[in-house]
């Protein structure tokens, strides 16, 4: 026992290693500077403050980019899971070769960067991009996409899609087939058989998927820095914003904790609400 | 009660014929076994049945109504599977009363008729628990109760015992066709075991590569199985190669083998294990042989042997203990075999088991 304990001990030390360095330590310091106080001209100055954190909550500026990072990550998710579900379906129903180039069909935009995904964007929603050209030749009024929240929201729908599907198809995979088979031989149409039965046996799924696409978007950063120009405003920008170009890293790290501490609470709610209603 | 006819019913995958051109009637009120090796079918009729498959030709009678191009929830079928397949985030009682609610049937009826249906397969008390918190056992009587509450045309049964101990399985076959005969449900189940399918069916249809090799009672097909894959999978038996000879067979050592089912068609002479003698001398009437045991096992109620005929053909024997007496049949002992003539079955020659795996499936 003592032995296979060492063993197990000594198998988890480097990734605990590597956890404690790269993720604990930080956080840690970054936690510890959001309590320090930034003199302009000084740079930080050691102190046990809460003002940055009280800057943030009194500032309509900041709350402001703060309920549109959560709006945008609500409704991306939604609209992801939306999007995914069907698609995952197929993916986790299909077999043999048809499988392998669905799911690398899946896969394959994940090869692209998110930024240069971004940058595929701009082209295609500037002024003279493919919709801008499209909408012309329809003879429809000229509409602005570049540099607008619904620009933003496309491209990180596009980046987030394929996470959420891989997802929520392995969650899917799972399930027993045979369960809406058994629905549909006791009279349930193929639609009364997903809504009372797979649906409910995929909450699993869709939760994980949906926590999965909503961080990401919440802390997204190329995407709205790219397509939303300078004017739109979202969480991980800004915090990038304080330290890159004001150098305040103590109120950007304060920022940081808010964003952080958001995430997670939205994300406990989410859970908990879908645990109740998947034993009730 | 519903007859279920299949006429002509034929599904390709590709080109291989998963279930090919089979003609089959389950009476109204019977329980009809598809028995057969894994592989050869059976599933696939049943999902045919069920709509689960679309067939590729032929059609599907439910009574007299073709439900050939229905979708599974018009049908009025009760399925059970192997897996039980029950819905694991349902009550026991919602998992019955899923099908009855789709009918919207009055809540209290549905009150009542759950509980008949759970009275019915003994599980009366177990309505608020959730299927991961039974055992297997249980698990297949909820999905008995779930597929005849809403008294189908007719009752599939996919394996449905496959997964449960050996001693339940029996305990549960047993309960499944008192059940049905109860109900009288016509009912059509797959196996490929060959005892579950003797001991449950009214009648038994063998199946291999995807056609229907004969239909008949357990005794019909053990007696006079129409071809040598039919009598190997129900029963075990000796396959002597042979030509017709009048008054029976002249074995391929140049032995006369005396029958009384002599055919100028058959290839092929079948002796049931049981159906070889075994004496230490040779006593009056036809058919004697000498012989020499080869291997012997005891195995408390008879005797396995294995005997090698002096022509060079080799023989299974069942021997009753009670018929052996003290004896001991060492392997190298000196014998003489009878065959009783009515038990010399000539079959006809050419028809080889029709899936050459069947021997690995053959249940013992
Ligand atoms: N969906 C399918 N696609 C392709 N081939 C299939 C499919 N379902 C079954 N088959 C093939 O059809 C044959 C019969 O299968 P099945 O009906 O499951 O046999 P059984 O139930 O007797 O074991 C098998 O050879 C199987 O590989
Ligand atoms: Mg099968």
């Amino acid at each position: 026992m003592v032995r296979s304990g060492l063993t197990a001990a000594g198998l988890l030390a480097p990734a605990s290693a590597v956890v404690a360095v790269g993720l604990v330590l930080p956080l840690v310091l970054l936690f510890r500077y959001s309590l320090n106080r930034f003199v302009p001209g000084q740079f930080m100055v050691e102190a046990l403050t809460a003002e940055n954190y009280v800057r943030f909550a009194a500032d309509p500026y900041y709350l402001a980019i703060l309920r549109t990072t959560i709006l945008m990550a609500v409704g991306v998710t939604l609209v992801c899971l939306v999007l995914a579900f069907p698609v995952a379906m197929v993916l986790a129903r299909a077999r043999g070769r048809w499988k392998t180039v669905l799911l690398l069909a899946v896969v394959l935009p994940l090869f692209v960067g998110n930024a240069v995904r971004a940058a595929g964007w701009m082209v295609a929603f500037g002024q003279r991009g493919v919709v801008g050209s499209l909408m012309e030749a329809a003879q429809l009024p000229p509409v602005t996409l570049m540099y607008t929240p619904f620009a933003v929201f496309v491209g990180i729908l596009s980046v987030n899609l394929p996470f959420v599907v891989l997802t929520l198809s392995s969650v899917l995979e799972g399930i027993d087939e045979r369960a809406s088979e058994a629905a549909l031989s006791l009279g349930a149409t193929p639609a009364a058989a997903w809504r009372l039965v797979t649906l409910p046996l995929s909450l699993p799924g869709v939760l994980a998927a949906g926590v999965l696409c909503f961080i990401l978007t919440m802390n997204a950063y190329a995407t709205p820095v790219l397509l939303g120009g300078p004017r739109f405003r979202m969480m991980a920008p800004t915090v990038a914003g304080e330290v890159l170009q004001q150098s305040n890293w103590p109120f950007g790290a304060a920022i940081s904790f808010v964003l952080m501490a958001v995430t997670l609470a939205l994300t406990a709610g989410a859970n908990i609400l879908v645990a109740r209603r998947h034993r009730g | 009660m519903t007859a279920v006819r299949l006429d002509r019913l034929t599904k390709l995958y590709g080109a291989t014929a998963a279930v090919d051109d089979v003609t089959l009637e389950a009476r109204e009120g019977e329980l009809l076994v598809l028995l057969g090796p894994s592989g050869c079918g059976k599933t696939t009729t049943l999902r045919l049945v069920a709509g689960f498959v679309e067939a590729t030709s032929g059609t599907i009678r439910l009574g007299g109504r073709d439900v050939t191009r229905e979708p599974p929830y018009r049908r009025s079928i009760g399925l059970v599977f192997q897996n039980y397949a029950l819905f694991p985030h349902l009550t026991v009682f919602e998992n019955v009363a899923f099908g009855l609610r789709r009918r919207r049937v009055a809540e209290a009826e549905i009150g009542a008729r759950v509980r008949r249906a759970l009275g019915l397969v003994r599980l009366d008390g177990f309505e608020g628990r959730l299927p991961r918190q039974l055992s297997g056992g249980q698990q297949q009587r909820v999905a008995i109760a779930r597929a005849v509450v809403i008294e189908p045309d007719v009752l599939l049964l996919d394996e449905p015992l496959s997964n449960l101990d050996a001693k339940l399985r029996h305990d549960v076959r047993l309960e499944l066709r008192r059940l049905q005969k109860a109900l009288s449900i016509t009912a059509i189940m797959v196996t490929h075991d060959q005892d579950e399918a003797m001991a449950v069916g009214d009648r038994l249809a063998v199946m291999g590569s995807g056609r229907i090799q004969q239909v008949g009672t357990p005794a019909e097909l053990y007696r006079s199985p129409a071809n040598r894959f039919v009598a190997s999978f129900v029963g075990r038996a000796n396959f002597l190669d042979a030509s017709p000879a009048p008054g029976g067979f002249v074995l391929a050592s140049g032995l006369a083998l005396a029958s009384e089912h002599a055919s100028a068609s058959a290839g092929t002479v079948m002796i049931r294990p049981e159906a070889v003698e075994v004496a230490a001398e040779p006593r009056p009437g036809p058919n004697q042989f000498p012989a020499t045991v080869d291997a012997a096992a005891f195995l408390g109620a008879s005797w396995d042997l294995e005997l090698a005929l002096d022509g060079g053909e080799r023989l299974m024997a069942t021997v009753p203990a009670a018929r052996a007496g003290t004896e001991d049949w060492s392997s190298g002992r000196r014998v003489f075999v009878r065959v009783d003539p009515a038990a010399a079955v000539g079959i006809p020659g050419s028809e080889r088991p029709a899936t050459p795996a069947h021997h690995e499936e053959t249940p013992r």
